[in-house]
């Protein structure tokens, strides 16, 4: 931790490797039926990334963690998040190029999209936009935006993780 | 999105973390919250008109000391409690010793004082307005450290939301100080007291705020 406090990026792929395995171990036995145990292993890891500030190196690590992912649990907990049952890879999908379906389902597709799209707020949208459907890249899009690419990874990746919500709650068969 | 990928991503992305981040939050939001504060005592109340008289006695340093020495403790809490796993410690502690000391003195002043001057001592001739004059200057300071605490990491909120209430009561009154003219420890004991309880509740009653993501 000490190291990727510092900026050095190796060491602390290893950290997030060692702790998504930990924190698997840890939901697995924690996370209630219906709610996806990954899900807050990624809501977890993402809040250790962008809080890591918060780590005071004369404590230990592990502790440290546990109390994020502990927090992240009750959070899901108080929110009752029915989305966090939707996969991400259901939006991923949607985007995948050649992957989604041809002809008028492909229209319908288009059409359901732009619909639970609409529900995003707009820098959300646009930054979905232009890194899943245009192709720029994260930097690219963090500049055009102003903001930091780690804001615009977590942006895209909740943003998608909500549409697979909408989608899975509210989408074609429910019409 | 697989955790692989996420984590690839996220170490990708590694700006230095500068030592001191989390004080330096937290010190930038009770600072912006107190200047903001202070504006509003001046607007509202105005100093004191015999402020530089004031500046020579010995009360009125002892005011602004037990407000601002509770106000700046509790501001030390909440740079620990705005961490995950936060242990408060010996700090809580240390959040009521200035309450101690004063209390100890106006205990000490009513006792010496013949028993028909007492009432005048505790109530002065601003109590009523005293608690909640504190109570709506320390507001500004208290939305200071609730962003600060926001931007941050809690995992206890309650405990973050009364340590954010706490350090917005103590530099609140501490503000406050400037412009009021009561010369009793009894008065600051019991009243400017109940203006950083006050604050201290809120803080409590908005800790819901804190959530972060």
């Amino acid at each position: 931790m000490l190291a990727g406090l510092a900026g050095e990026a190796e060491p602390y792929r290893r950290l997030l490797d060692d702790l998504a395995r930990l924190l698997r171990a840890y939901y697995a036995r924690r996370c209630p039926p219906g709610m996806d145990a990954e899900d807050l292993v990624q809501e977890t890891l993402i809040a250790v990334h962008t809080r890591r500030a918060t780590y005071d190196p004369g404590q230990p690590f592990t502790a440290w963690a546990y109390a994020i992912a502990r927090y992240k649990l009750i959070d899901a907990l108080r929110r009752g998040r029915a989305h966090l049952r939707a996969p991400l890879e259901a939006a991923e999908a949607l985007f995948a190029p050649g992957g989604g379906p041809d002809g008028a389902e492909a229209a319908m597709a288009a059409r359901d999209l732009d619909r639970v799209m609409a529900r995003l707020n707009p820098r959300t949208r646009a930054l979905i936009r232009e890194v899943k459907i245009e192709g720029l890249s994260t930097r690219e899009a963090a500049a055009r935006h102003g903001m930091t690419e780690t804001a615009v990874k977590v942006a895209v990746h909740r943003g998608l993780k909500a549409l697979g919500g909408q989608y899975g709650r509210g989408g074609p068969d429910a019409d | 999105m697989r955790t692989e990928d996420l984590i690839r991503d996220l170490s990708a992305d590694l700006p230095k973390v500068t030592p001191g981040a989390v004080a330096g939050r937290i010190a930038l939001g009770l600072g912006l919250g107190g200047a903001a504060s202070a504006a509003l005592m001046l607007i509202w109340l105005g100093p004191r008109p015999d402020l530089g008289a004031a500046l020579a006695t010995p009360m009125f340093w002892m005011k602004l000391g037990y407000a601002a020495a509770t106000g700046l403790i509790a501001a030390l809490l909440l740079v620990r409690v705005a961490r995950p796993a936060a242990r408060p410690g010996a700090l809580v502690a240390a959040a009521a010793a200035p309450f101690a000391v004063v209390a100890l003195m106006a205990a000490v002043r009513l006792a010496q004082a013949p028993p028909d001057l007492r009432p005048a001592l505790m109530m002065g001739h601003t109590a009523p307005h005293c608690p909640w004059r504190i109570l709506a200057i320390g507001l500004p300071v208290l939305a200071g450290a609730v962003w600060a605490v926001r931007g941050l990491a809690p995992t206890r909120l309650g405990l973050a939301g009364l340590a954010a209430g706490l350090s917005a009561g103590g530099l609140g009154a501490a503000i406050y100080a400037i412009a009021c003219d009561e010369t009793s420890a009894p008065f600051l004991a019991i009243w400017y007291t109940a203006g950083i309880a006050a604050l201290s509740v809120a803080g409590v009653a908005v800790s819901r705020l804190l959530r972060w993501r």
